[in-house]
């Protein structure tokens, strides 16, 4: 059985860091995708706007995840491609890792795993769309990979359901080759997407966004031929009487996404309800030890930079894990947040330099996040604007609050009272 | 009056544009940014396109390219008529110019990828030619 | 005063004289005109007797319902033009394809045509593939009469077509401790009267044991543990690829759409791709099938379809509970069919429902909030932990039933060269392997008035399904892959499906080249992503196995376009 130290499941940014990270750490390291080539969603990601924070260029998709795959070519990272993780198996000392490829079913064993699998999207029926089953309903990611990696167009007029960065891209995307969008729908009363998105995706086309409307039905029996938008309550509840019909040949769905942690459950990684990824400590390491997460399968980003950042830190604490006895500590946060990200810090570990990653559960204007420690403020920040959509990084150095293991630690934000 | 989302920030203040011409004031902005922002917005707004060329490779029927710089927002699709007549019959690699100052604009139509370049690489290693299984 | 008059009183003391009931050569007829889809089917109900053989027959007018045409296929050709057919058997569902098999054993020019773009795309298609004990069904009626004998016949042809089959048992649980003396009393009738043999009372503590996650107020259930669980539609492709192994022909996107009936025999029957001259006809049209009765000139029964809406959830759900259940609530409502429980599939999803609900639209599978919404509520009496967040998918199915609630298998009554299996709805599924047997009889019989019909030498009952990989032992596997490198590349994700299993369903003997043709024989796009990963891919490998550009690929019918065309240009 082939030995390695680290093995990275999942090609995407968040593995392409994390096995770079890996290697550069001195692991013997196995990189695994499913797919032909490296690079995950980004392949299909051919808009601009990536990698700013990172390398302060705006890159596409391709471009971005390709600078990754090329320093991964100068590493000694196994990669395996075409090749599909199918189970792993907790042993003494690591996992057994069983592969399936064209070649066969290899089983790998390895010290560690970083689980970087990404998302997947809701889809039309988790957002209880009903109506018949006709050709023409998409996911935004369905409708991308048609049109960016097949060169097929998937619709000739069609209404967007969700204001998520992939529905606006797609919109601006279909319209450049000629497609009608007769709107973007979206169910809260505020758009889920950046806002640098809806001016130059939407605005710059003229493509109308519906703000508190949904999509309630579908109609076609073949191809989709209309659906049916209603206007919804506070609580997005469809409200009876605002339904109106609208001629289209497609509806696209852009109405969240879901972190791939399948994988994680057969583990018995304990996953958290806020983030649906991995419950982890300030080193990416989940509750289970030596198997750790990052990038949209820990959370979902909105920005590369930090998919890749995350996984960087995940590679690096795989390559130089030794096992040992974790004292853990939580990382709470009052109910202003929607998550916090580690939720766990663990005392035995260095966290002069740990990365905080948060959301804020509403869209607060000028407010104070108060880092509390045993009823005590330690830090603060002041934020002019906190947004739900856009996904907050701090850093903090958590060495020198002198933790112990009956610590309290807790993350509030004060808005300022006007 | 016009009114603008800013988009130099996430902050996304509620521009207020007055006045005429070239003789133009912004309401509404926390910062200086922001006014040009709105400036360049009403005078000469500037867009990238990023889109696909069609390829004769089956394994790969398109190919990501972007401009190499900003045009005026209103030749968007003038320039997408251009890129949408070609059709790459060779590899390119990432960065490799496939059409040198589209329209005269000063910029360039750049593939996005080294795709081709691994197709070319992968037909080589007789692995499967045609989706990209 | 005789039946029809008492039915004629009822009728008038509930709708005055806009309604009447007539009855002439067997058939009550019910005439006049009702407001409401609803009032028609009470008249009806009125005037039928359970299970009997004398049938009602709606000519009801109802303002509300304004029936829609049949959807039929676009495709216009003369594949089939001067056919002549020993046998034609009318739809592809359980009942068609059964038959189809069966008759297969004998050398016969068996040809049958489903109007869809696939098999089992109605009824058979959009069930919860329970195999059922029967323990609803008391004696004197033709679904009793087949119960038994087709419960016991589903391990051998689950194995015989390769499809999998697990008895999982059944239980109907109740609330109330008091009605567990009634209750057994019930049982022991239908244990010792009516041949159920397998029913047994279990306590809430044996109940628990077997289910832990099942509601606590249980207080006693009945066990039936011969029930079990099957994929409709894999049985009736299986069963459809067999009559095909062994000679049969089966016509897709082909629609009756008339008959010549000349002294009570039909010559012709008339379809989208040609006309056909068959020796007999074997009406199996579901929903359909009072519709096509009348062309062959012998209507003498009426179908009131029912809509059904089940929920599909996630394979993560699927450890709640492992067999089949539901809740028995003694209510004043009159209840049709099984009112829905939960059942975990071959598949290990869970599945919940269905609801039943009467509609004049026979082909009305749209799914409706409210449907899933009265399910769940229900279920989750059995079932607290039941979640509709883990729903993946939701459908609607409609039901063919008489007004009688009984299936009608039997030759035609005025015409004489069709045979009748009508009026099909649960148990169908499970009572298809008996009723095909008995169907094979009557056609043997009728065929061999004109001349003998000879066995068919090379008829072979095992059908060899598509390899499931995911399934397989690491070492049998790796032995598959290194035979055929495709079954290593995964192409579904949810459902771990590869490219070979794809390229098998694409070489296999009924080859359906659309995506859900597709995803109904090898499962991709049936998991929790619902294709939203792979159905690019799925198109993909389509196109270059058919060798057509991807535009020309279809979700299922002709005009379910999937993408149009090349962008750009």
């Amino acid at each position: 059985m082939k030995q390695m130290d680290v093995t990275v499941i999942g090609g995407g940014p968040a593995g392409l860091a994390a096995a770079i990270s890996a290697c550069k750490n001195g692991a013997a390291t196995l990189l695994v995708e499913r797919e032909a080539r490296l690079g995950g969603i980004l392949k299909q990601c051919i808009h601009d706007g990536f990698g700013v924070v990172r390398f302060g260029e705006k890159l596409s998709g391709p471009e971005y995840a390709e600078r990754f795959i090329d320093e991964l070519e100068k590493t000694d990272c196994e990669v395996r491609t075409l090749t599909f993780v199918t189970a792993v198996k907790q042993r003494a000392g690591g996992f057994e890792v069983h592969l399936v490829s064209r070649d066969g079913v290899e089983t790998v064993f390895s010290k560690t795993l970083v689980l970087a699998t990404g998302c997947r999207e809701r889809t039309a029926k988790q957002v209880a769309i009903h109506g018949t089953r006709p050709a023409g309903v998409f996911t935004a990611g369905t409708a991308q990979h048609f049109t960016n990696l097949l060169g097929e167009l998937p619709t000739r007029k069609c209404v967007i359901l969700g204001s998520g960065d992939i529905g606006l891209i797609m919109a601006r995307r279909l319209t450049l080759e000629g497609a009608a969008v007769v709107g973007v729908y979206e169910a809260k009363s505020t758009p889920s997407g950046l806002t640098r998105n809806i001016h130059q995706c939407l605005h710059d086309y003229d493509i109308p966004l519906y703000l508190s409307h949904t999509v309630t039905r579908v109609f076609g029996e073949d191809r989709l031929t209309a659906v049916e938008v209603s206007q919804v309550d506070e609580h997005m509840r469809p409200l009876p009487g605002t339904e109106e019909i609208i001629d289209c040949d497609a509806l696209i769905l852009s109405v969240g996404l879901i972190p791939e942690n399948e994988l994680a459950e057969t583990l018995g990684v304990e996953l958290s309800p806020a983030t649906k990824g991995p419950v982890c400590d300030g080193q990416m390491m989940s509750m289970a030890d030596g198997i750790f997460s990052c990038g949209n399968a820990l959370h979902v980003n909105d920005l590369v930079d930090y998919v890749s950042e995350s996984g960087e830190a995940a590679g690096k604490y795989a390559a130089i894990y030794t096992g040992g006895q974790r004292q853990l500590l939580d990382v709470a946060c009052t109910n202003d947040f929607l998550y916090v990200v580690p939720q766990k810090l663990n005392l035995s570990a260095d966290n002069s330099e740990t990365a905080v990653y948060f959301r804020s559960r509403e869209i607060v204007n000028d407010c104070r996040l108060v880092l509390q420690i045993d009823g005590r403020e330690v830090f603060s920040k002041k934020y002019r604007f906190l947004r739900p959509p856009e996904m907050e990084k701090l850093t903090i150095d958590f060495s020198k609050y002198d933790l112990h293991p009956d610590s309290e630690i807790c993350l509030r934000l004060e808005v300022a009272r006007v | 009056m016009k009114e603008l989302t800013c988009i130099v920030c996430p902050r996304g203040c509620t521009l207020c544009i007055t006045g005429e011409g070239e003789n133009l004031q912004v309401s509404g902005n926390a910062c200086k940014r922001g006014e040009a922002f709105a400036m360049a917005e009403m005078l000469r707004p500037m867009r990238t396109i990023c889109t696909t060329v069609r390829t004769v490779f089956p394994a790969a029927p398109v190919l990501p390219v972007r401009l190499s710089q900003e045009i005026p927002k209103d030749r968007i699709f003038d320039v997408m008529q251009e890129i949408k007549k070609i059709t790459l019959d060779h590899a390119v690699g990432r960065g490799d110019v496939i059409i040198e100052n589209v329209l005269g604009l000063a910029a360039d139509v750049i593939s996005e990828s080294d795709l081709l370049r691994h197709i070319e690489r992968r037909d080589e290693d007789g692995r499967c030619a045609g989706s990209d299984l | 005063m005789n039946r029809i008059e008492r039915i004629n009183q009822k009728l008038k003391k509930r709708f005055g004289d806009a309604v009447r009931c007539e009855e002439r050569e067997g058939c009550r007829y019910m005439t006049g005109t009702l407001a409401s889809w609803q009032d028609v089917v009470a008249a009806c109900e009125m005037a039928a007797d359970k299970y009997s053989r004398v049938h009602v027959v709606n000519d009801i007018q109802c303002r509300e319902a304004t029936p829609r045409p049949p959807r039929l296929p676009s495709l216009r050709d003369q594949a089939l033009e001067g056919d002549t057919p020993d046998v034609l058997i009318v739809g592809g569902g359980i009942s068609g394809v059964s038959i189809a098999r069966e008759l297969s054993k004998w050398k016969l020019n068996i040809l049958l045509v489903e109007k869809e773009a696939d098999l089992a795309l109605q009824a058979s298609g959009r069930n919860d593939g329970e195999v059922h004990p029967g323990i609803d069904l008391g004696k004197g009626s033709l679904k009793h009469y087949y119960i038994r004998r087709a419960n016991a016949m589903y391990g051998r042809v689950c194995e015989e077509l390769d499809v999998p089959f697990r008895r999982v048992g059944q239980y109907v649980c109740f609330e109330k401790g008091y009605l567990k003396p009634l209750v057994g009393l019930y049982c022991a009738w239908r244990k010792y009267h009516d041949g159920i043999e397998d029913t047994r009372l279990i306590s809430k503590k044996e109940l628990r044991m077997r289910e832990p996650n099942f509601s606590e107020d249980f207080r006693f259930a009945i066990s039936n543990p011969s029930s079990g669980c099957v994929c409709p539609y894999g049985l009736t492709i299986a069963y459809a690829e067999n009559a095909v192994m062994n000679g049969a022909r089966v016509s897709l996107n082909t629609a009756v759409l008339a008959m010549e009936v000349q002294n009570g025999e039909i010559v012709s029957v008339q379809t989208n791709r040609g006309t056909v001259y068959p020796r007999l006809v074997i009406n199996a049209a579901g929903v359909f099938a009072d519709d096509l009765a009348a062309m062959a000139g012998d209507r003498f029964f009426s179908i009131h379809p029912r809509r059904g809406t089940n929920s599909i959830l996630d394979t993560k759900a699927g450890h709640l509970m492992h067999s089949i259940a539901s809740i028995k609530e003694i209510s004043l409502q009159k209840t049709h069919s099984k009112g829905g429980g939960i059942l975990h599939t071959v598949h290990d999803n869970l599945l919940v429902g269905p609801d039943a609900v009467e509609t004049w639209e026979k082909e009305d599978t749209a799914t409706r909030r409210q449907s899933i919404e009265t399910v769940f509520a229900k279920q989750k009496k059995t079932m607290p932990r039941l979640s509709q967040g883990d729903i993946i998918t939701y459908f609607t199915g409609v039901r063919a039933p008489t007004f009688e609630e009984d299936f009608i298998i039997e030759p035609g009554r005025k015409t004489k060269n069709i045979i009748h299996c009508a009026g099909i709805q649960s148990p169908g599924l499970t009572t298809a392997p008996a009723v095909a047997l008995d169907i094979e009889q009557m056609a043997l019989a009728f065929l061999r008035q004109q001349k003998p019909v000879e066995k068919n030498e090379a008829y072979n009952p095992k059908r060899k399904g598509i390899p499931v990989l995911r399934e397989m032992s690491d070492e049998k596997r790796s032995e598959l892959i290194r035979q055929n490198p495709d079954y290593g590349v995964i192409v579904c994700r949810c459902e771990e499906i590869s490219k070979g299993e794809i390229l098998d369903a694409l070489r296999s003997p009924i080859v359906v080249p659309t995506v859900d043709g597709i995803k109904k024989r090898v499962r991709p796009g049936m998991g929790r992503c619902q294709g939203g990963f792979c159905s690019p891919l799925v198109a993909s490998i389509i196109a270059e196995e058919m060798d057509i550009p991807l535009s020309q690929v279809r979700k299922s019918s002709a005009e379910s376009v999937v993408t149009y065309g090349k962008i750009g240009g």
